[in-house]
């Protein structure tokens, strides 16, 4: 390998991006990206109308309710109507969570056996509806939570899923932002590169590559690094505004973060390659690049659904892209803090580093000097 | 041994066979050429010779032997490849100076004094040492084409490949290229392959080959070749089962008219005649709409356009009449394509006075209204890559807002008289050049216009495809009426026009009819007029 050959290579390819303008996409997208859904997947419900009836009428329950009409998330009403008639009004649309306290609530917990409130949640909206069934969960894990320790109860009382358990100040910020962060990091680094390579397809400029002695390694550092150089200060432009203008709390480490951010655009940018390499044009790569990252990446960032309530095919899907090890570590930082006491986490960085290399490694295998 | 030997090479694409079993061997010194019509494969050979090109078969350089663009990479710092292409290896926006160290740096070369010697050198060849901070995407055709070819020769390559490096360079460009081809090959003793569409140069080569689809079909010196077509060549007549061009008639049964003298032209029409190919003639329909035009149908006073310092044409003064066909010569960067720009409003006039059919253009309304008169075929085809011929045709008719049906109509009338009904749903670039211009010029009358602006329609196309083009600009201008201002770089099609204009540095230094300017510089070699012109101006 030859310093002074990918030098000059990437002077040109830098050059190239500056003169074309190619550079502000380079910067502007993922901040657009990130302003864009960060505000425009409004996940946050404010003042649910709910219906509580409380068959109990306990200490228990009343603690249960105060924690329901202390909460900006829910307009709560006691209400002594037959659950029959709570639901009619669910129908009608009248309140949007109907919750029953059943009688003996807090002699069964405290006699230590399970007890069932039951919460009916409108489905119009589903993704609403799964918010504010995010929303109840969370109250009701907390004040059972809190009753355990108070009572010195062992058992869990209830299970949730790892976004409601988190995600505490039940913040969208918080759930989303990190996960648009997973999705950004795959998407752009991915498109420049695959656009890089493919342009110069298109334009014939590629002859310069086939027909001269450089190396295939050479070319692909040269046409590699400038992207990686690039969208590693995207890194710290988006946990910028993740940290300071969405306000999502930082409670791991940014070594962390760092490193696996680094590792994920070099992933995201062999995905690039390879899509180079079975494309010869700028539009198809565009389209291609966009179609492999963007649907998983939305899919599997946790935005939509947790990972953890996957079943068959999509769970294993998966964890065949490496959208959700990069999450996992991500949304570890971001709001848990386990960092590298996690075997987890590193079990996780390792299947991103080996993701990485594997990629690259098939990209340059397959990377001829040659027309097709 | 020879230096350079190429033995049975077949190439195959997807379902087509582009060179059969093709070989052949060079020495070292030589400078090799290849002739023949567009598709014929030479393109094809010269990437599987550079080692860009997967091949069947064995070729040997230099001893060493390789069947895979694989087995060609040691081989790759002596190979220079300039492929087919308006500045196609160039990127739009590096300077003229950044690229040249852009191919230094990737052939990592030492930029030491003798490098800027000889980058000197070659920036003067090339006629761009003015300009070194230029962007790629500024430099006019030629410009771009050569320097293309200064990079390609910036590490002093063994073993030269040029595909149609002359296509669209000027008389006098070409000349100084030469002589740079033959100074490399007396220094550095380096073997030259080079194909080309204009046969005075194939006329100086060592060797040349003739290749019909995908087949080397004859080789040996311009003079062999020649020899081998005399038996068919006569003085122009006519007859059947024969084809007429450039006051020569080609026929494989013996004629009763004396023989002429062929040239390296010759070849290709009796190698149609051969194979059985003889063109159909074009045909031209009269127009379907009737409208009077005035005698003079552009009048240009002073024109000027500027970028920044550099004036790029400079008050120049232009008429043209009806029905006249009008050639616009002059060296690369002399300002031809910039004018023609001006005239379309594609850039704004600095200064000056344009009429349109008797009109004086002064806003943006003006055109508008004019659009419906104006055809326009751009330096390089300007067609889509993504839609197929027909498709474009289409795209073009409703740009005119002509109606579905008559657009429809027209451009099967129009494929079927300029022949190339056959390749309607074929993607631009897999068919031959010289159906990508007819289809353009298509797309430039679909509307009927009454004056035609034509950027270099004939660069990049072969013999007989030219012939058969020149011939239906005729056709158009008799039964039209049209009035046509071209650009050419052939000088031999200087003949064609009624009167040509010759720009030099963005200035007027001639116009008047060819046959003028023969009789004043006293020959019939208008490529002779052209040189002599721009010497008098030195
Ligand atoms: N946008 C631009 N900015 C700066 N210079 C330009 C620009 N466009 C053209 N030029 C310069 O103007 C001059 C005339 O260019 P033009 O394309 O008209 O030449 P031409 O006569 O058509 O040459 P060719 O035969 O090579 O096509 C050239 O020196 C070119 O580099
Ligand atoms: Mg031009």
């Amino acid at each position: 390998m030859r310093a002074g050959v990918i030098k000059g290579y990437m002077q040109k390819e830098f050059k190239d991006l500056v003169r074309t303008r190619m550079i502000y996409l380079v910067y502007l997208l993922p901040t657009m990206i990130l302003l864009l859904f960060g505000y425009g997947i409004r996940l946050e419900v404010t003042g649910a109308r709910t219906i509580i009836i409380d068959q109990d009428q306990s200490r228990f329950s009343k603690e249960l309710i105060d924690k329901f009409t202390h909460s900006k998330y829910f307009n709560a009403k006691v209400l002594l109507i037959s659950p029959n008639e709570g639901l009619h009004r669910i129908k009608q649309a009248k309140t949007d969570i109907l919750l029953i306290i059943p009688p003996h609530f807090e002699q069964d917990l405290l006699h230590g056996q399970k007890s069932e409130i039951a919460a009916f949640i409108d489905g119009a909206f589903p993704l609403r509806a799964t918010t504010m069934q995010g929303y109840v969960e969370g109250v009701i894990l907390h004040a059972a939570k809190e009753l355990a320790q108070r009572f010195g109860l062992r058992h869990p009382l209830i299970t949730l899923n790892h976004r409601a358990l988190f995600n505490q100040a039940m913040r969208d910020e918080n759930a989303i932002v990190p996960g648009l962060i997973g999705l950004i990091l795959l998407v752009a680094p991915a498109l420049l590169s695959a656009l890089l390579i493919v342009k110069e397809k298109e334009m014939g400029t590629i002859f310069n590559f086939y027909s001269s002695p450089i190396k295939k390694s050479e070319f692909l550092i040269a046409k590699l690094t400038p992207v990686f150089l690039l969208h590693s200060i995207n890194i710290f432009i988006l946990f910028l505004w993740a940290t300071w203008w969405f306000e999502v709390p930082f409670r791991g480490s940014f070594w962390l973060y760092w490193v696996a951010s680094e590792l994920y655009v070099l992933i995201s940018l062999s995905i690039g390659l390879l899509v180079s390499i079975v494309t010869n044009r700028q539009i198809v790569a565009v389209v291609l690049t966009l179609i492999i990252t963007i649907i998983p990446g939305f899919l599997y960032s946790g935005i939509l659904m947790p990972i953890s309530s996957m079943v068959g095919e999509s769970y294993i899907e998966a964890h065949i892209f490496p959208v959700m090890y990069y999450n996992h570590i991500i949304y570890d930082t971001f709001l848990i803090g386990q960092g590298l006491a996690s075997m987890k986490n590193i079990l996780y960085l390792a299947i991103l580093t080996g993701y990485g290399a594997l990629l690259l490694f098939i990209g340059a295998l397959l990377l001829k000097k040659e027309l097709r | 041994m020879a230096s350079l030997e190429v033995d049975r090479v077949h190439i195959a694409y997807k379902n087509v066979v582009a060179v059969k079993e093709a070989s052949f061997t060079a020495d070292a010194g030589q400078i090799v050429g290849f002739i023949g019509a567009d598709g014929a494969g030479k393109s094809s050979l010269f990437h599987a010779i550079a080692g860009v090109l997967r091949f069947r078969g064995e070729i040997r350089y230099e001893g060493h032997a390789y069947h895979s663009p694989k087995e060609a990479e040691p081989l790759k710092p002596y190979i220079g490849l300039m492929p087919q292409g308006l500045g196609l290896v160039l990127y739009p926006q590096l300077s003229v100076e950044e690229h040249l160290k852009f191919f230094a740096n990737i052939r990592d070369i030492p930029q030491d004094k003798a490098f800027q010697e000889y980058k000197k050198k070659l920036l003067h060849m090339a006629g761009l040492e003015e300009f070194p901070d230029r962007l790629a995407k500024n430099l006019s055709g030629g410009m771009k084409q050569k320097l293309s070819l200064i990079c390609t020769l910036i590490h002093k390559p063994k073993l030269l490949i040029l595909d149609e490096p002359t296509t669209g360079v000027d008389p006098l460009s070409r000349r100084e290229l030469w002589e740079i081809l033959d100074q490399n090959r007396k220094e550095e003793g380096s073997l030259t392959l080079f194909s080309t569409a204009y046969m005075a140069e194939a006329a100086k080569m060592d060797k040349i080959h003739l290749m019909d689809e995908g087949e080397i079909i004859a080789q040996g010196s311009a003079k062999e070749l020649i020899g081998s077509a005399r038996p068919y060549t006569y003085q122009e007549t006519h007859c059947q089962e024969c084809i007429t061009f450039n006051r020569r008639t080609y026929s494989l049964k013996p004629l009763s008219v004396p023989h002429a003298e062929p040239t390296l032209e010759s070849l290709f029409f009796i190698n149609a005649l051969k194979k059985g190919k003889i063109p159909p003639p074009v045909e031209v329909l009269p127009r379907e709409t009737q409208i009077d035009i005035p005698q003079i149908v552009m009048e240009a006073k002073g024109l000027t356009k500027r970028f920044g310092d550099f004036i790029a044409d400079d008050h120049i003064d232009m008429q043209l009449r009806r029905g006249e066909i009008l050639g616009l010569l002059g060296a690369n960067g002399a300002g031809k394509t910039t004018f023609i720009k001006m005239l379309l409003g594609l850039y704004p006039i600095d200064e000056g006075e344009l009429y349109l059919l008797g009109r004086k253009i002064q806003s943006p309304k003006d055109r508008q209204q004019l659009k419906s008169f104006i055809g326009y075929m751009s330096q390089n085809f300007a067609l889509y890559k993504d839609l197929t011929i027909r498709e474009n045709l289409l795209y073009f008719a409703n740009m005119h807002r002509l109606p579905l049906a008559k657009a429809s109509e027209r451009i099967e009338r129009l494929a079927k008289s300029l022949g190339f009904w056959d390749y309607m749903d074929n993607f631009p670039k897999d068919v031959p050049m010289g159906i990508n211009q007819r289809f353009s010029l298509a797309a430039a009358i679909l509307h009927e216009p009454v004056v035609l602006f034509l950027d270099e329609p004939t660069s990049g196309v072969d013999t007989i495809a030219r012939a058969q083009f020149w011939q239906l600009l005729h056709k158009l201008k008799r039964i039209w009426g049209i009035s046509i201002l071209v650009t050419t770089h052939y000088m031999s099609e200087a003949q064609y026009c009624d009167r040509v204009v010759v720009l030099r540095r963005g200035k007027k230094i001639a116009d008047a009819s060819p046959k003028e300017l023969e009789r004043r510089f006293g020959t019939d070699d208008f490529e002779e007029v052209f040189l002599r012109l721009y010497e008098e101006r030195r």
